[in-house]
């Protein structure tokens, strides 16, 4: 045996071991689409344990990482104005509704409730849902005024339901501190169910007002185990704006 | 996607690592409080168990004997049940001790990190700072 066949036996075992690979079949629904339904998150002390510390079992790697994340691909002057942005103007620190992609990786759960003719995603997070028409064109209502959530549209690509997200307003943020949009966004979404039961999420997002280029970013969903969705009223008790310390 | 085996284990360790971050739902923890642990002990004088994060609030002696109320700010309610943190692990008239970070804007508030509660038993209420 040479060592190259050894070094391949050996990289075999550990992907082996790690569930690297594995072709269990996925869950399908009656008309033989991927059945994606059910309470999925991307992050968070509740999903993954405290950071650092062995508070929850380490998940497997994932069978189909999602795209690393580039940074934003802003035009020169809305980098500029990117940058005067500090996390005391961020949306969501006013408990506003976070928009997409933002709101796929907030640190809580969220529900998906599948049908032949529509998926919808009930968020836990700013109680934000989604009612989402399967509609192989793609086609948005044409009385749209800008909202934070957008109209979402979807159709299936093989076994990949494509979200295409548009109509939203300029007040969420993509992700971190001052990364605005214009209205003129667009964003197109895929959730990809794996062997794994992982959902890869791949966001694409083309604003030709602001970026240079389509801008992807996504994330891994992962099932929560004894989760449900519940109720998240942000306005309730909300102390941390006035103290946001500008810098 | 197709990725050589070798990779892909090192793409999906670097989104391991990734995920392991800190993640904040509602506001920016470096834009209101300091990365610096401390220590404080206090009596519990009032519990708040609501979104979009709860707070109790302790009465601490200072050095010259002064109390000082403090409020100390955790994860979200759903999100402490979930890490076994119940409601009723917080009662008034608890004596505690809490290590935090203390409210860059100098006011009397504190994120809670881990509560030590009567007894020795410890809970984490809220994130660490990223370091």
């Amino acid at each position: 045996m040479t060592i190259r066949s050894l070094r391949f036996l050996a990289i075999a075992a550990l992907a082996a071991s790690l569930g690297l690979g594995e072709t269990k079949p996925i869950p399908r629904t009656a008309d033989g689409k991927p059945d994606l339904s059910g309470v999925w998150q991307s992050g968070g002390v509740s999903l993954y344990g405290e950071p650092g510390l062995a508070t929850k079992p380490a998940a497997a790697p994932p069978v189909n990482p999602p795209p690393k994340r580039e940074p934003i691909p802003y035009q020169s002057w809305a980098d500029a104005k990117s940058k005067t942005y500090t996390a005391a103007d961020d949306p969501d620190l006013r408990c506003l509704l976070a928009g997409i992609p933002r709101i796929t990786s907030m640190p809580m759960p969220f529900e998906i409730v599948q049908t032949p003719k529509e998926v919808v995603i009930a968020y836990e997070s700013y109680h934000a849902f989604r009612i989402i028409p399967i509609n192989d064109k793609l086609q948005h209502p044409n009385d749209l005024v800008p909202t934070w959530m957008g109209d979402s549209v979807a159709r299936w690509d093989g076994d990949t339901l494509v979200v295409d997200v548009t109509g939203f307003n300029d007040k969420t943020w993509l992700s971190g501190t001052g990364s605005f949009h214009s209205e003129a966004m667009h964003v197109v979404e895929r959730f990809l169910l794996n062997s794994d039961d992982t959902i890869t999420y791949t966001a694409t997002v083309t604003d030709p007002k602001v970026l240079t280029k389509t801008w992807t970013t996504g994330t891994i969903l992962r099932r929560p185990p004894n989760t449900r969705v519940e109720e998240y009223e942000c306005n309730e008790n909300n102390q941390d704006a006035p103290h946001m310390v500008k810098k | 996607m197709k990725i050589p085996n070798g990779k892909r284990l090192l793409v999906a360790c670097m989104g391991l690592i990734l995920s392991a971050l800190p993640v904040l739902a509602h506001h920016s923890f470096a834009a209101e409080y300091d990365s610096n642990l401390v220590t404080l002990t206090g009596v519990i004088t009032k519990v708040e168990w609501t979104n979009p994060h709860i707070y109790f609030y302790i009465d601490v002696k200072d050095a010259a004997g002064n109390v000082v109320n403090w409020a100390v700010e955790g994860y979200p309610p759903n999100t402490l049940k979930r890490t076994g943190f119940t409601r009723d692990d917080l009662k008034v008239g608890d004596m505690v001790t809490v290590t935090a970070y203390k409210a860059k804007d100098s006011s009397s508030r504190l994120a809670g990190r881990e509560i030590s509660f009567p007894g020795g038993s410890k809970k984490f209420a809220g994130p660490a700072a990223a370091q």
